[in-house]
């Protein structure tokens, strides 16, 4: 019966998986945002305005935020080209090479010794891919709108969907699969609170530490998205805290490129750091301690706790099913397996009681 | 065709009240309602059927909440019923039991069978939570008017203890 069921489920999973990721989006989002829309809700009595307030903020958050990093990138871009043309790039990228190979031991440095021509050659496929990558954001924008209306659809209507599957439960299993979906939802939406505020302490603590680079001459702008950024990619368990440093190193890059100063720092006046990318690799390491070892115990405690091995587990089953989407949900629904795990062996234990 | 279109158009203005809505106002638990908050409630409870014999919960298992009597009978007993059954009560239409289970997460200390064919409504933790993050006022009402009913089963006691002592 199993061995059918996951041959029918592979059959048919290329037509559902992009309905079934829908879904499970929507039903995360829906986690996160239910406590604000039942606490409006009790103010004013009224669930449909409740879900219509929360939407609405949510989307003007987005919305503003978006918008303004666009603008600011936008105009980050023209500075830069305003300042530094063809041939400085050209030369300020051979110069990079040349430190590099020369910081690097004598076999490894023979490939890098073209840095400026392999960088051309990546932005020339980068152009080339745009099409691509044009249709790529059309499927996100879709999926987006799509995961949207389940979201509102499943705010909208939660607690009666809720009472409608509890109906589906004979009458000796109701109470139990009733504990079971009140068991899975507090452990779901304090595990995704707990992310959250973690994911919203690293944005706050990433600032904090790129100020503080900027006093020592890091030279850094938009420190408030770089910050943002960090945090959402901290959702992402092992890989994410790598991704959110990407946009600060292109910063600092952007930022430095043609300064002689920058391009000859050393961290602690030893390391050698050009455009104080070290440092910033290093600032975010700090973070990343900080929030692991004090700020999510503290906020998320150990309840969830699901093993390292098994998050990366989940991590590769995750990415492999659905790409970097898949790993962004794989640590939340292994959590709700090991909840449902929990529960149905407790069942089975004490199913003479029922 | 004119009457169905205005009975459309005015649906709910002439509404009765529900069977689940009837059978709530005659529990004391919900004393002081008013009809909006009869029908915000009604959406919270789970009607469930049992037949004859069928066990509503059993003995140690575990609790999640109370159950009101809307048609037919529940007993109340502990033991088994090969082995010494007790009955404890006899409850018909209107009754509640196990609602101890919505304060503590002890099990059930004792067995709910119905006698007749009979429809329930379930009221359990999870929708008390619920309620309290959505309408505390009409949480705490309840709260209350819980704490009433068992302060009272609890004089009750303490009336048969004494008497139990005197004789």
């Amino acid at each position: 019966m199993g061995l059918l069921f996951v041959g029918f489920l592979s059959l048919v999973w290329p037509y559902i998986s992009n309905v079934v990721l829908i879904l499970v989006f929507a039903f995360l989002f829906t986690t996160v945002l239910l406590k604000s829309v039942d606490s409006i809700e009790r103010r004013i009595n009224n669930r449909g305005l409740s879900v219509l307030i929360v939407t609405v903020g949510l989307l003007a958050g987005i919305g503003l935020f978006i918008g303004s990093f666009i603008s600011e990138i936008s105009q980050q871009a023209t500075d830069f080209s305003n300042r530094i043309d063809q041939d400085t790039l050209t030369a300020e990228f051979s110069k990079l090479g040349a430190k590099i190979s020369a910081t690097l031991p004598e076999g490894m440095a023979t490939g890098s010794g073209d840095f400026s021509a392999a960088l051309s050659g990546f932005i020339q496929i980068v152009i080339e891919n745009l099409a691509a990558l044009a249709g790529v954001i059309g499927n996100f924008v879709l999926n987006a709108a799509m995961i949207l209306i389940f979201t509102i659809i499943l705010l909208a209507e939660y607690h009666h969907f809720k009472k409608v599957l509890v109906g589906f439960f004979s009458n000796k299993y109701f109470e139990v699969g009733l504990g079971l979906i009140y068991n899975i939802e507090k452990s779901v939406s304090s595990y995704l609170r707990g992310q959250f505020l973690a994911a919203a302490s690293v944005a706050v603590m990433s600032l904090v530490g790129l100020t503080i680079l900027n006093f020592t001459g890091a030279n850094l702008t938009l420190t408030v998205f770089i910050g943002i950024i960090a945090g959402l990619a901290n959702l992402i368990p092992l890989v994410g805290p790598f991704v959110g440093m990407i946009p600060a190193i292109l910063i600092a890059f952007m930022n430095n490129i043609g300064n002689d100063v920058a391009m000859a720092h050393q961290l602690f006046g030893v390391v050698p750091s050009p455009f104080y990318v070290l440092d910033i690799v290093v600032m975010f390491i700090i973070v990343q301690q900080i929030e692991g070892n004090l700020i999510t115990p503290t906020l998320v405690g150990k309840s969830v706790g699901i093993h390292p091995m098994m998050v990366m587990i989940s991590l590769i089953i995750g990415g492999t099913l659905m790409g970097p989407l898949g790993m962004l949900f794989a640590v939340p629904a292994t959590g709700i397996l090991k909840v449902i795990i929990h529960e149905i062996m407790f069942v089975r234990r004490n199913a003479h009681l029922l | 065709m004119k009457n169905a279109l205005w009975n459309n158009i005015f649906q709910g203005w002439n509404s009765q009240e529900s069977e689940t809505v009837l059978t709530l106002k005659q529990v004391p638990i919900f004393k002081g309602f008013t009809d909006k908050e009869f029908q915000d409630l009604e959406k919270l409870f789970h009607r469930r059927a049992y037949d004859a014999g069928e066990f509503v919960f059993k003995n140690r298992a575990p609790g999640e909440g109370m159950y009101i009597i809307m048609k037919g009978a529940v007993k109340i007993t502990i033991g088994t019923r090969e082995n010494n059954e007790q009955i404890l009560a006899e409850l018909s239409e209107g009754s509640f039991f196990g609602e101890l289970a919505l304060f503590d997460d002890d099990p059930r200390s004792a067995n709910a069978i119905a006698t007749v064919q009979s429809d329930l409504l379930g009221f359990f933790t999870a929708d008390l939570m619920t309620l309290n993050d959505r309408n505390p006022q009409m949480g705490n009402k309840i709260l209350l008017n819980l704490g009433g009913v068992l302060g009272e089963r609890l004089r009750g006691t303490n009336q048969l203890l004494l008497e139990s002592q005197s004789n």
